[in-house]
C-alpha cells in the first residue's frame, strides 16, 4: 500500500515538475507557438472566407439562448428578434414602421371594420418548399389560444372574436372566428373594429406554423434541422447557448430583396464582452456598456432610435398620502425630467412629459405626441403650493412617511436617488428608498403593497391604447388601485371606435385625464441604441417591433 | 473500510433528501413566480401558465412531484426554456464546465504547489516574497476583474487570443488563467505554511542527518505531509469549479452550467433550481467522500472506521 502510494506520488510529481519546467522554459516559445496557432487559425479563417468568396456575413449578438422559436411561446425579445427574421406574418413593418403586405398580398376590410379577409401570396412558401396556406395561420393562432399551450402572448389575440373565451377555457376552439375560406384566403372576425389590427399582425405571436410539420413533430421548433420558417432567412445551425447561423432563404417570396448571405447570432450575455468583441471585429452590432456611454454615444457609428415605452413611477392611491390628487401632482411637479434623462440615464434617452411615447402615427399622418408634447412639467413653486393645499385637504400637519421602491439595478438606483434628492430639494420631503429583487418587487407591486414604485412599460403593439389601457379598473397591469369610470369609458371607445380620428381624440382625452389624476409620474421614454460596424446598412428597427435584417447589407 | 463506505453512502442519501426538502421549502417561500416578466399579461394567461407547470397544485403534491422527478432522474422541462428539459440543460452545460474546470484545477494545483514549495524553501528571501506577492494578488483580485483585464490586454489590444465564446482550445486560455489564479494563490499559501511547519520537524532533521538528497527529503518526506490541508480544500474546490462559475462563464460567453445556478433563481425556474441544487449537492457530497478516502491513502495514521469512537 505504502509503496504503491509512493510510486503513484512520484509519477504525479514527475509530471508536475515536467509540466512546470516546460512551461517555465517554454514561456517565450510558448508565445510563438500561440502566435503560430493564431496565425494558422487566421489563415484557416481567411481560407474559409475565400471559399465563400463574396459572401456577406453579418455577426450579431442575441444575448442569450432564445426561450423558444414556437411563435406562441417565445414571448421575449431574445426569441422574437431572431424569429422575426426567420418567419413572416401576414404583414411586416416597412422602413417607416408601417405595416405592409407580406405573406398576405392584399386584404379586404368589411364595412363595419370587423371582418378582415386576407389573400395569401401564391408564391409564399415555407423553407421546405411547402406553400404557406391559410390553414397554417388558423392552426398557429388557435395553438396560441389553446389554454394548454399556456402562451404568454395569447392576450394579444383577444381582439379576435371568441379568442378570450377559448383561452380562458370557457369557449371552444371552433368558436374562435379565424377561418380558412380556401387554401389562400383567411377570414378573421374581430370583437370590435381595431384600427391597428394590421399592425398587431406584424407581431411574431401571429406568425404561421406549418401545420403538417407541427402535427408530425410537436417539437419542430426546438432544433435547426426540424425548424421550418417562411421568412427572409432560414435556420441552418443552432448550437444551443452558443450560436445560431441563418442563411438567406431561397424559398422566400421576396428573396431578391435579401442582401445578406449569412447571419451569425452569438449569445454573449455580458455587456463589456460584447463591446470588446465589437471592438475586435467579432461582432457587427453591439450595445453601449453603461460606463462607456459618455465616450461613445456621440460617435458616427451609433444608431439612436425611438422605442415605444415609458419609465414611470406609480402611486398607490389606496395608501396614504397618495389618495390625495394634489399631493400626487405636487410630487410630479417637483421632478426635473430633463436632468434625469441627460445626466442620470444618459445614452441619448428623452425625458417624458406625457405617457404615450413618440413614434405612433395617427390618421392625420402626425405623431400622437405632435402638438401635445407636455402634459406634465417641472415647476417647484407649483409643487410646493399643491403640497400645501393637499396636506390641508387631508388635515396633515406632517406628510405620512413615503417609501420609494424600485427593482434592484444600477440605473434604477441612480434614478431613484435623483428623484429622492429632487423631492427633498423642492418639497422638503424625506423619501426613504427601498430596493428589491425583481420578482419580489413585482409581486409586491401587483398586490398593491408598495406605496410609490418604479415601473416600466414596453409596447406590445403600435398603438397608444396599449399603454393607456393598463390603467382601466381592475386591469392586471393597473397596480395603482386607480379606478375611474370616465377613463374606462374613454379607453373602451379608444379601442372600438371605427372613425380613426375620433378614436385618437378619445385616447388623447384619456391620456390627459391620466395626467390630471396623476396616477403615475412619467420619467423618460425608452430608446434603441446600437453600435454598427462600418459598412453595415439597411437594418430596420422599429419603435414597436423587432430588429429586421431583411434589407440589411454589409460592404 | 467497506462498512465505512456503506455507512457514508447512507448518510449521503439522507443529506441529499434534507437538501431537497429545504430547497423546496425555500422555493415556495420566496415571493414571485416564473411568469413575472416585465411584459404585459393578464389573469387568464397567468392561470394557464400555472396550470401548465403544475404550480396550481397544493404544495404537498408539488413536493411529491419533485421527489418523483429526482428518483427518476428526470427533472422535467425548464420553465424559462420550455423546449429544453432540465436534463438537457445540465447535460449540455456540465461537460463544458467540467472541461474548463478540470484544466483550471490542474493548472491551479500544479502552479500553487510549486509556488508554495519555492516560497517555503527560500523562506524570507526574495523568492518567498515574490511567490507570496503573487499569491496575495491572486487572492485579492476578483476573477471577473482579472478576466476583463485579460480580455482588454490580450484579446483587444493585442490580438493574441479570441475575446470570448467557446470554439476551440485557444478560447480556453484566458478563462483558465482568470479562474485558476485564485485557487492557485490559496494552494500556494497553504503549501508554504505547512511546508515551513513540516521542515522544522524532527523527522526531517533526521532525514537530513542520514544524508538523504534534498529532493528526496522534500518530495518523499516533507511534501507528503504538507499536502494534507491542500487535499482538505480540494473537495469543495473541485465541486465549485467543475460545476461551472457564473461570472467567468458569463464574461467569456462559455455555454457551461454556471449560469443556471443564478439565473434559475432569478427567474424562479423551479425545476432548474431543483435540478442544479440536487446535482451540485450530490457532486459536492461525493467529492468530500473521495477526499476522506484520500486522507486514508496519504496518511496511514488516519483510519477510516464504520463505527464512531473506535
Amino acid at each position: 500500500m505504502k509503496k504503491w502510494a509512493f510510486i503513484l506520488f512520484t509519477v504525479v510529481l514527475a509530471t508536475v515538475l515536467g509540466a512546470c519546467t516546460t512551461t517555465q522554459d517554454a514561456d517565450p516559445s510558448d508565445e510563438n507557438e500561440n502566435k503560430g496557432q493564431t496565425d494558422e487559425t487566421k489563415e484557416q479563417k481567411e481560407e474559409g472566407d475565400k471559399a465563400e468568396a463574396g459572401e456577406k456575413v453579418l455577426y450579431v449578438n442575441n444575448g442569450t439562448e432564445p426561450k423558444s422559436f414556437d411563435p406562441s411561446i417565445g414571448f421575449d425579445s431574445v426569441s422574437w428578434t431572431p424569429l422575426n427574421n426567420l418567419m413572416e406574418g401576414l404583414t411586416r413593418l416597412d422602413e417607416d414602421s408601417v405595416a405592409q403586405a407580406a405573406t398576405a398580398e392584399k386584404w379586404d376590410i368589411s364595412e363595419d371594420g370587423k371582418t378582415y379577409t386576407f389573400h395569401i401570396r401564391d408564391d409564399a412558401k415555407w423553407s421546405n418548399g411547402d406553400p404557406v396556406v391559410a390553414g397554417d395561420f388558423v392552426y398557429a393562432w388557435k395553438h396560441m389560444l389553446d389554454p394548454d399551450t399556456a402562451s404568454e402572448a395569447a392576450f394579444l389575440a383577444y381582439f379576435i372574436e371568441g379568442a378570450e373565451a377559448y383561452n380562458s377555457g370557457e369557449g371552444s376552439r371552433d368558436d374562435v372566428k379565424v377561418k380558412a375560406v380556401d387554401e389562400k384566403t383567411l377570414e378573421v372576425v374581430l370583437n370590435a373594429p381595431t384600427g391597428f389590427f394590421l399592425d398587431v399582425l406584424t407581431n411574431p405571436a401571429f406568425f404561421p406554423i406549418n401545420q403538417k410539420i407541427a402535427e408530425e413533430n410537436p417539437k419542430w421548433h426546438a432544433e435547426a434541422d426540424t425548424f421550418v420558417g417562411n421568412g427572409p432567412f432560414a435556420l441552418v445551425s443552432w448550437k444551443h447557448e452558443e450560436e445560431m447561423v441563418f442563411i438567406k432563404n431561397e424559398e422566400y417570396w421576396d428573396h431578391d430583396a435579401v442582401q445578406l448571405d449569412q447571419v451569425h447570432w452569438a449569445m454573449v450575455n455580458d455587456d463589456n464582452t460584447q463591446y470588446q468583441m465589437f471592438s475586435s471585429g467579432d461582432l457587427d452590432l453591439a450595445s453601449i456598456p453603461a460606463e462607456l456611454s459618455d465616450e461613445l454615444i456621440d460617435g458616427d457609428n451609433v444608431y439612436i432610435g425611438e422605442q415605444g415605452g415609458l419609465e414611470f413611477y406609480r402611486f398607490n392611491v389606496t395608501e396614504e398620502p397618495f389618495q390625495n390628487k394634489k399631493i400626487r401632482q405636487a410630487f410630479s411637479y417637483a421632478i426635473n425630467r430633463d436632468d434625469i434623462a441627460e445626466y442620470v440615464v444618459k445614452n441619448g434617452v428623452k425625458p417624458a412629459y406625457a405617457f404615450v411615447s413618440p413614434g405612433f402615427t395617427g390618421p392625420d399622418g402626425k405623431d400622437f405626441r405632435d402638438g401635445d408634447e407636455k402634459l406634465v412639467s417641472f415647476d417647484p413653486d407649483q409643487a410646493k403650493q399643491l403640497l400645501e393645499e393637499g396636506m390641508k385637504e387631508e388635515g396633515y400637519d406632517e406628510l405620512p412617511p413615503v417609501i420609494l421602491s424600485y427593482n434592484t439595478s444600477d440605473t434604477n438606483k441612480a434614478v431613484a436617488e435623483t428623484v429622492q434628492n429632487m423631492l427633498k430639494e423642492n418639497l422638503e420631503i424625506e423619501v426613504t428608498l427601498e430596493n428589491q429583487e425583481w420578482n419580489v418587487f413585482s409581486e409586491a407591486q401587483k398586490n398593491l403593497e408598495l406605496q410609490f414604485s418604479r415601473s416600466s412599460f414596453i409596447n406590445d403593439y403600435s398603438d397608444p391604447v396599449n399603454f393607456l389601457e393598463s390603467f382601466i379598473t381592475d386591469s392586471y397591469m393597473n397596480r395603482t388601485g386607480f379606478s375611474n369610470e370616465e377613463y374606462d369609458e374613454l379607453i373602451e371607445k379608444g379601442k372600438t371606435e371605427v372613425d380613426e380620428e375620433k378614436r385618437w381624440e378619445y385616447l388623447h382625452k384619456a391620456e390627459k385625464l391620466l395626467a390630471e389624476e396623476m396616477i403615475a409620474i412619467p420619467i423618460r421614454y425608452y430608446n434603441i441604441v446600437s453600435l454598427e460596424a462600418d459598412g453595415v446598412t439597411g437594418i430596420l428597427r422599429h419603435p414597436v417591433g423587432y430588429l429586421d435584417l431583411k434589407y440589411a447589407d454589409k460592404n | 473500510m467497506l462498512r465505512y463506505i456503506l455507512k457514508r453512502l447512507l448518510i449521503m442519501v439522507i443529506t441529499l433528501w434534507i437538501i431537497v426538502t429545504l430547497t423546496f421549502v425555500l422555493m415556495v417561500t420566496i415571493p414571485g413566480s416564473p411568469f413575472n416578466s416585465e411584459q404585459s399579461s393578464n389573469e387568464t394567461v397567468q392561470a394557464n401558465l400555472e396550470r401548465h407547470y403544475n404550480l396550481d397544485k397544493p404544495y404537498h403534491i408539488q413536493y411529491l412531484l419533485y421527489i418523483k422527478s429526482i428518483l427518476t432522474f428526470d427533472f422535467g422541462p425548464s420553465i424559462s426554456q420550455p423546449n429544453q428539459g432540465v436534463n438537457d440543460l445540465l447535460g449540455r452545460g456540465f461537460p463544458i464546465s467540467f472541461e474548463l474546470g478540470i484544466v483550471t484545477i490542474i493548472v491551479a494545483v500544479i502552479s500553487g504547489i510549486i509556488l508554495g514549495i519555492l516560497a517555503a524553501l527560500r523562506h524570507n528571501r526574495i523568492m518567498d516574497y515574490l511567490a507570496m506577492g503573487v499569491a496575495v494578488l491572486g487572492i485579492s483580485i476578483p476573477n471577473f476583474i482579472l478576466a476583463t483585464l485579460l480580455i482588454q490586454k490580450l484579446a483587444v489590444d493585442r490580438e493574441w487570443f479570441p475575446v470570448a465564446t467557446w470554439q476551440g482550445p485557444e478560447y480556453m486560455v484566458l478563462p483558465i488563467i482568470a479562474l485558476a489564479t485564485g485557487p492557485m494563490a490559496i494552494i500556494a499559501r497553504l503549501t508554504r505554511s505547512t511546508m515551513l511547519d513540516v521542515l522544522t520537524q524532527d523527522y526531517i532533521k533526521m532525514a537530513r542527518a542520514k544524508g538523504l538528497s534534498p529532493w528526496k527529503i522534500i518530495f518523499k518526506h516533507a511534501l507528503r505531509n504538507a499536502l494534507m490541508p491542500v487535499i482538505t480544500i480540494m473537495g469543495t474546490l473541485l465541486a465549485g469549479i467543475l460545476t461551472g462559475t457564473f461570472v467567468i462563464e458569463k464574461i467569456f460567453a462559455i455555454p457551461g452550467m454556471g449560469k443556471y445556478f443564478v439565473e434559475s433563481i432569478n427567474h424562479r425556474d423551479y425545476p432548474v433550481i431543483m435540478g442544479t441544487t440536487v446535482f451540485y449537492s450530490a457532486f459536492l457530497i461525493i467529492m468530500l467522500f473521495l477526499v476522506d478516502i484520500a486522507y486514508g491513502i496519504l496518511d496511514p495514521r488516519i483510519k477510516l472506521h464504520g463505527k464512531d469512537g473506535d
